[in-house]
């Protein structure tokens, strides 16, 4: 491979200047010259092995294979300035005259070279060349992976009326071009414990294999494979595929490793999806903007946890925000296109894709897609009536809110707003005056009782001020403690009369706290309130601020001055009153400049709800005036009150939104915002430096493609949903190249151990070519036309073609004799084929090229042609399930929150310290299935990352394949494996008497078949000096039962 | 997978075990892979290396340059001068204070001359056997993401380590221990976990090894724990015999497989590890007078100084990288010192100081620095301004590492800082230029050891990287 592309390369470089002659134009004839003689063979030798599209090369950003590559220039800047050599950096990287500026970076150019090159720029860097390399083709979308995509034919075997499965055929094609012989099909137990590991992660029982093994029904692999697909052990097994796809996990990762409580909602709709058989477009749609397209199916809001999926910097969000939100975004730009799309999008962040015709203008409409979302908790009713009802409250709140007359006044409200004026005027006071027994300034202010029990500040007026005061509380008035009310009141020796002692009249209250001592419990009671309302409220200065711990934030009156104000405070729950108790009320007036309570007054009730609310003013006014004689404005105040209330009461009644770690409108993590965010503006960012903010980006996709406007229309995207929505469909269209191809490789890929084109994220130049391209075209357009999208159609085709079920041994078996030194001929290979009659499709064994003299490990030894199947080790979850369903503790409960493997303290940041290591493996959670386990990003389960479970911090290109001693150290002697081996020990010891029949049946759970003679005497034998635990340590450690033949 | 093969090589014991495999193998299977380390290069990948092994002290939360080692006689002058940014820069935790003068003395140290502030009174002894890296650059004042860039090159997780990269590019030394080592402060880990660790994209075998240091099991899962009483030393000795001989015959029908020969090779280097980790974690070994100069006997010295005397011993033994970090994540008992340099910064300094010292004599001592590099670094600087009184905030400006050891030019320095020690001015050096230089004392060209990873080609280096000649003998 590697040699192949050093040879192409050198041939494309000399190809560089194969445009310079006739078209040359611009350029004297005297410069051409020169240029095509002196300084293309430089340039050529010098400097386009790291400096050009051809060379798969651009240090720096910098190519130098055409005029607009030194114009357009590097991460440096333009590289030539013609007829300034003193400015080009070209030249002064030749000259090396800087220490960290040197080209060639090894070794240095001749005087004479250097002089040319010199001389070159101060004629002005006549440059002839007119062909832009344009990624070493004219057009840049002709390429695989972005051609139209159209259904190949399906090759003919030529033999006439026998069809072939089309994958087989499409196979055999390429394998017999280059005399490759297939592998005859693998035996029934070899195929039913593939089968099971493939689509289930699970091995089948003894039973299960023996039912499959000797099944007489000619379509009995049919079956299996329905039976497989329809289980829900399905769903399971491949929503770990798309979760290691798009870089999930249950913890936002970096630097403040915080778990997402919530995250798992997104990994239950992934099963669910699969199992339900979701066709891929709306698979697509839903993960990007289940919001906008299905809006009456709430129940799918999880669905949106595919864009929050990667990692969270909560760091960086902190202190350098800029930074944070590009980043943030550029993840999911990654992420979407990758996992659809098989695209790098992101490498167009900082200028455009060298290789593959995405723009950085592509990138930034890519950016501004997001440019409304962050990550964060959301939530949601899964049932859409609920959700109906929620939406319907939540509207008539917001009219209310807002005094839309047309809603408030309508005749269906009449009755509610009836009935509450109705009651509350039958209402009594319900509450009770609290009388100060001390009252504290703590800045030098003079309280003082008056005889209502009211109190008045004078004296000197501090900037800032707490009033500390403590009142008895009597079991004769109030049987519990339900709510406390605070009265600003007016005063004639306050500046404009009050209440505040501000120039103006205002104050600010910064918190209300309140605690209750009783008499024989020396330990406070610390008094938790619900919510807090008053009649008035200054715009911004809302009471709820003297509830949320913000020194920052407060209740305010202006310009209300000159009138008396109330406040309620409702607690949490009723608080039951002891005999002799004492309140003690601290108001903390924190905002400074004398905004401080010229006069309160206290009161505490066992009331609770309505009864208890402070009216507005404007409703009190309203409530004094005679019905027929309101003006429209006072209706509406009063229909405005009561109906926000009612909405509200609605609101409460309705069952808990359930929540999920997804794209959220509200970034979590920053700021609370009150509003939804609009769509923030991105900048195409120049040279992706956030100091350099350039043009606005608009919302779209890659603009090189024409089955579809690539920049969204700008009236449908001002919704931020919007913008999301146009890119699903974008990608979902039946035209676009990308994504049929790509969902086919990735499913090729989870059945093969390898992808056709073996670059499942990335089909751009950089990425691999495939090895069938005419399969995967046909693949795609069978899947999007013919099976309309559907993954289970898709396995059930690979599944059951001749080319998967191949037998992964180049030796068909050990027990056949080979016949030296000869090939098999065909009648040779199909006795040795076990089974071959009974395939129904796809005849394995009888090619129609006679078997040529080709030794498969010399012509393809890493299988690219499919001659064989590939041989696969398990992967950790595999590995992880399959023991415990061999110990026969496997939990099938599907679903919930996330099983942990650890336990956490306290951590010396945000991030807890977890520990792996004591985790108890009998606790029953164990035993669920791998997929429901937490995931936490940055600090893996080492017994998973050992069996190369892959770093979520990046999106992995799939799961790696190492060997080492840690690995063998792990799988002997971790706890999960070691507990195991006892469990399954136990087990038999309870079922079996002899050594042998213990040993016997661990071989058949762990390798489904029986011991060979001489195994059965070394493993009884082991056994019996160490016990049946070691035994079966030593059996989970095997090849036999990590490997998939 | 086009890199398996070469995976395979380097993951079943990297050099030694890689060459044993490679023959196992075939010498075909080589032909079309990249360069591999060779013994008449000193075991250099692409060219003769200079350095075979090397342990890197990090200090955590960014070390303060104009308090240590960057002297900066103007601060005095300007000391309590309003003359920074106005606006808080993206990156700081707040708004800039006043200039603020180091509450440190500066002496002049060794032939070379180096100034060092008084909280560092071992190291200043030894300057004329470091070469400094003056004008140290981050791009980022955030610790998570400039952690990252230290070790990774890259600022979001997910990238391989330098350790990582040097395990994959060149293998092991030994059989017995593992190739990559990382011992972290006994306090916890540093920012982003075991990111700075992460082998990222390349296979989980080249990801550091996280030893703690004060733990009875060396390496992790080395043995069953004691509540698995039948996994006992000779049912392992007898276990991984029978699980040879099964593998073995499993083999022998696959033999087109060399994924099983190098599983069956692990087993058997497992057991050899079994048999000398042990001994190569065991500290008693030393004597009174090697552990006191470690500062083993001292309560602020010992946690750093037991790590730093275990650090000589995995790189005596083979071990090629092993990395000891001073001070857990956070803002308190590391190099994070934003409420006061004067109250913070000495204590910390003081636990590295004697124990860093010790560890670069002994190396010296016994002949190891002929073929080690030893380096001490950090993530960023900090600020010339007070915050809050009298800390600092972080600084990706400008920042000291010091390298010494094999390769390294003793008594130079590269690069300057402003007259503040708030920007580089001359010979800025990156993360790039600093892993550059690290892999071209390996043996290694940063711009040819390479991983391709969804479609791009992935260096240490990125698309940078500089070897810094200047401090090179």
């Amino acid at each position: 491979m590697m040699k192949r592309f050093l040879t192409v390369t050198v041939l494309m470089i000399q190809g560089a200047f194969s445009g310079v002659g006739a078209q040359e134009t611009s350029v004297g004839a005297d410069d051409s010259r020169f240029f095509t003689q002196k300084i293309a063979p430089l340039l050529t030798s010098q400097c386009l092995p790291c400096h050009s599209h051809a060379a798969g090369k651009m240090e720096g950003g910098l190519t130098l294979d055409s005029r607009s590559g030194w114009v357009e220039g590097g991460d440096r800047g333009a590289a030539v300035i013609p007829g300034s050599p003193e400015n080009s950096l070209v030249i002064q990287a030749v000259q090396r005259d800087d220490p960290d500026f040197q080209m060639p970076p090894e070794r240095p150019l001749s005087e004479d070279q250097i002089e040319l090159l010199v001389e070159w720029v101060a004629r002005g860097a006549p440059d002839p060349r007119t062909t832009e390399p344009a990624h070493g083709r004219p057009d840049p979308t002709d390429w695989w992976s972005l051609r139209p995509l159209t259904r190949p034919d399906v090759p003919s075997n030529g033999r006439g009326a026998v069809h072939d499965h089309p994958i087989d055929a499409f196979v055999r094609q390429q394998s017999d071009a280059r005399g490759l012989v297939s592998v005859p099909r693998a035996d029934r137990l070899t195929l039913v414990r593939r089968l099971y590991f493939d689509l289930h992660g699970l091995p089948p029982t003894p039973a299960e294999a023996e039912a499959f093994c000797s099944d007489p029904d000619p379509l009995a692999w049919e079956k299996l494979v329905d039976r497989l697909l329809d289980s829900e052990r399905y769903g399971e097994r491949w929503a770990r595929h798309w979760l290691d796809t798009i870089h999930f996990a249950d913890s936002h990762g970096c630097e403040h490793d915080v778990f997402r409580p919530h995250a798992w909602r997104f990994r239950d709709y992934v099963i669910t999806s699969l199992n339900r058989d979701k066709p891929w477009a709306r698979f697509i749609r839903e993960q990007l903007a289940a919001d906008y397209f299905y809006p009456d199916e709430s129940g799918l809001t999880p669905a949106l946890g595919f864009i929050a999926a990667g990692p969270l910097e909560l760091s960086r969000a902190g202190t350098a925000p800029v930074t944070f939100v590009y980043l943030d975004r550029d993840d999911m730009v990654m992420q979407t296109m990758a996992a659809f799309a098989s695209t790098t999008a992101n490498c167009a962040r900082c200028h455009d894709h060298k290789f593959d015709p995405i723009t950085q203008q592509d990138y930034y409409a890519l950016q501004a897609v997001f440019a409304g979302v962050g990550k964060g908790d959301v939530e949601f009713d899964a049932d859409p009536a609920v959700a109906a009802e929620r939406r319907r409250w939540r509207s008539l709140r917001d009219d209310a809110v807002a005094g839309r007359a047309t809603v408030l006044l309508a005749s269906e409200w009449d009755k509610v707003v009836n009935a509450w004026e109705h009651t509350a005027r039958e209402q009594q006071d319900v509450w009770v005056s609290l009388v100060p027994a001390s009252y504290l300034s703590s800045d030098g202010a003079v309280l003082q009782k008056l005889d209502d029990s009211s109190l008045r500040a004078s004296g000197p007026r501090p900037d800032k001020d707490t009033y500390t005061i403590t009142a008895p509380v009597s079991l004769s008035s109030l049987s519990s403690l339900s709510a406390l009310r605070l009265d600003v009141l007016t005063d004639e020796s306050l500046p404009m009369n009050g209440p505040g002692r501000q120039d103006n009249g205002n104050l600010h209250l910064t918190e209300f706290e309140a605690q209750l001592f009783a008499a024989e419990n020396p330990e406070p009671v610390r008094l938790v309130f619900r919510q807090a309302t008053a009649d008035w409220n200054q715009d911004g200065w809302t009471i709820s601020h003297a509830l949320d711990g913000d020194a920052a934030t407060a209740w305010g009156i202006f310009p209300k001055v000159g009138e008396s104000h109330s406040a309620v405070f409702e607690l949490q729950e009723p608080l039951p009153l002891p005999a002799a108790s004492h309140l003690v009320v601290v108001l903390k007036q924190l905002h400074g400049g004398g905004h401080l309570i010229g006069r309160l007054k206290l009161y505490a009730t066992d009331s609770a709800g309505a009864e208890v609310e402070i009216l507005p003013q404007a409703v009190q006014q309203t409530l004094a005036v005679a019905r027929e004689t309101r003006t429209e404005q006072q209706q509406i105040s009063l229909a405005a009150y009561v109906l926000k209330r009612h909405a509200e009461t609605q609101l409460a009644g309705l069952p808990k939104p359930q929540t999920v770690y997804a794209a959220s409108d509200e970034y979590s993590h920053g700021k609370k915002l009150e509003a939804p965010m609009e769509p923030a503006v991105v900048h195409v960012l120049d040279r992706g430096d956030i100091d350099k903010p350039g043009e606005v980006a608009v919302p779209g996709a890659l603009s090189a493609l024409n089955f579809r406007p690539a920049r969204f229309q700008p009236g449908d995207t001002d919704q931020e949903a919007a913008r999301r929505a146009a890119l699903a469909d974008w990608l979902a269209d039946p035209d676009n190249p990308l994504t049929w191809r790509s969902v086919v490789n990735r499913v090729w890929s989870y059945h093969f151990g390898r992808g056709l084109c073996e670059t499942p994220n990335d089909f751009g130049r950089m990425g691999g070519v495939p090895s069938h391209p005419e399969l995967l075209d046909w693949l795609a357009v069978w899947f999007r036309d013919d099976a309309q999208g559907s993954l289970k159609q898709l396995h059930r085709l690979i599944l059951t073609s001749a080319t998967w079920q191949q037998a992964s041994r180049q030796r068909v078996a050990q027990e056949q004799p080979l016949i030296q030194g000869q090939p098999l001929t065909q009648g040779q290979r199909a006795a040795v084929a076990p089974e071959s009659a009974a395939m129904p499709s796809g005849v394995v064994g009888s090619t129609q090229v006679d078997p040529q003299t080709v030794d498969p490990q010399t012509v393809d030894r890493e299988n690219r042609w499919l001659w064989r199947m590939n041989r696969r080790r398990l992967d950790a979850e595999s590995y992880r399930d399959a023991v415990l369903q061999i110990c026969g503790r496997l939990d099938l409960t599907m679903g919930g929150p996330g099983v942990r493997h650890f336990s956490t303290t306290q951590g010396r940041q945000t991030t807890p310290e977890l520990d792996y290591e004591s985790y108890d493996w009998s606790h029953p959670d164990a035993a669920r299935r791998s997929i429901y386990r937490v995931v936490w990003r940055g600090i893996p389960d080492p017994f998973m990352d050992a069996m190369d479970f892959p770093d979520l911090g990046l999106m992995p290109s799939g799961r790696g394949f190492s060997v080492s001693a840690l690995q063998a150290l792990t799988l002997f002697n971790n706890t999960f494996v070691l507990h195991h081996s006892q469990h399954l020990a136990t087990t038999l010891e309870s079922e079996y008497a002899t050594a042998e029949e213990q040993v016997g049946q661990a071989c058949r759970l762990i390798f489904l078949r029986e011991p060979r003679a001489a195994e059965h005497v070394m493993l009884v034998e082991y056994m019996q000096q160490h016990g049946l635990a070691a035994t079966c340590r030593v059996l989970f450690n095997s090849n036999e039962f990590l490997f998939v033949d | 997978m086009s890199h398996s093969r070469r995976d395979l090589l380097w993951n079943i014991g990297g050099g030694f075990g890689g060459l044993v495999a490679a023959q196992m193998l075939g010498a075909e299977v080589l032909a079309d892979d990249a360069a591999r380390p060779r013994p008449e290069w000193n075991g250099g990948l692409h060219h003769p290396a200079r350095v075979r092994r090397v342990i890197q002290l990090f200090m955590t939360g960014g070390a303060s340059p104009m308090d240590t080692f960057d002297y900066k006689p103007e601060l005095q002058r300007l000391h309590g001068q309003k003359l920074g940014p106005k606006e808080k820069p993206e990156g700081f935790t707040a708004p800039a204070g006043a200039i603020m003068k180091s509450p440190f003395e500066f002496r002049q140290y060794g032939e070379s001359g180096r100034w060092v502030s008084s909280v560092f009174p071992h190291m200043a002894q030894e300057v004329d056997q470091m070469a400094f890296l003056m004008a140290m650059v981050s791009k980022t004042n955030v610790h998570g993401p400039a952690t990252y860039m230290m070790n990774s090159g890259f600022l979001l997780p997910g990238f391989p380590c330098m350790g990582a990269w040097i395990s994959y590019g060149l293998g092991n030394l030994t059989d017995n221990l593992p190739t990559f080592v990382v011992l972290p402060d006994a306090k916890g880990l540093p920012y982003n976990q075991r990111g700075p660790f992460s082998a990222g994209f390349l296979p989980a075998v080249h990801q550091g090894t996280v030893v703690n240091a004060v733990a009875g099991q060396p390496v992790p899962d080395l043995f069953a724990k004691d509540k698995y009483g039948f996994a006992t030393r000779a049912a392992d000795r007898d276990g991984f015999a029978l699980l040879g001989r099964l593998n073995a015959g499993h083999a022998s029908e696959r033999q087109d497989d060399s994924r099983l020969d190098a599983r069956i090779r692990s087993y058997e280097l497992a057991a050899k590890m079994q048999l000398s980790a042990p001994e190569a974690f065991d500290l008693t070994a030393e004597t009174a007078a090697t552990q006191a100069a470690y500062g083993l006997d001292g309560p602020r010295t010992q946690d750093f100084g037991r790590r730093c005397l275990l650090a000589r011993r995995l790189v005596e033994r083979g071990t090629r990288f092993v990395q000891v970090w001073s001070g857990p994540q956070g803002a308190t008992e590391n190099w994070d010192n934003h409420g006061s340099i004067p109250k913070e910064l000495p204590p910390i300094a003081a636990s590295v100081d004697q124990p860093a010292t010790a560890l670069l004599r002994d190396l010296k001592a016994r002949g190891l620095s002929d073929d080690t590099l030893l380096i001490w670094t950090t993530e960023f600087g900090r600020t010339p301004f007070a915050q809050g009184g009298d800390g600092r905030d972080h600084n990706g400006g400008s920042f000291v590492t010091w390298l010494a050891g094999a390769g390294v030019n003793a008594g130079t320095s590269y690069g300057r800082s402003d007259d503040w020690g708030y920007q580089a001015v001359e010979g800025k050096t990156y993360c790039y230029d600093f892993h550059a230089t690290v892999l071209h004392l390996l043996g290694i060209d940063h711009k040819r050891l390479v991983y391709r990873q969804n479609g791009i080609d992935r260096r240490l280096t990125d698309v940078h990287g500089h070897v810094v000649r200047e401090i090179l003998s």
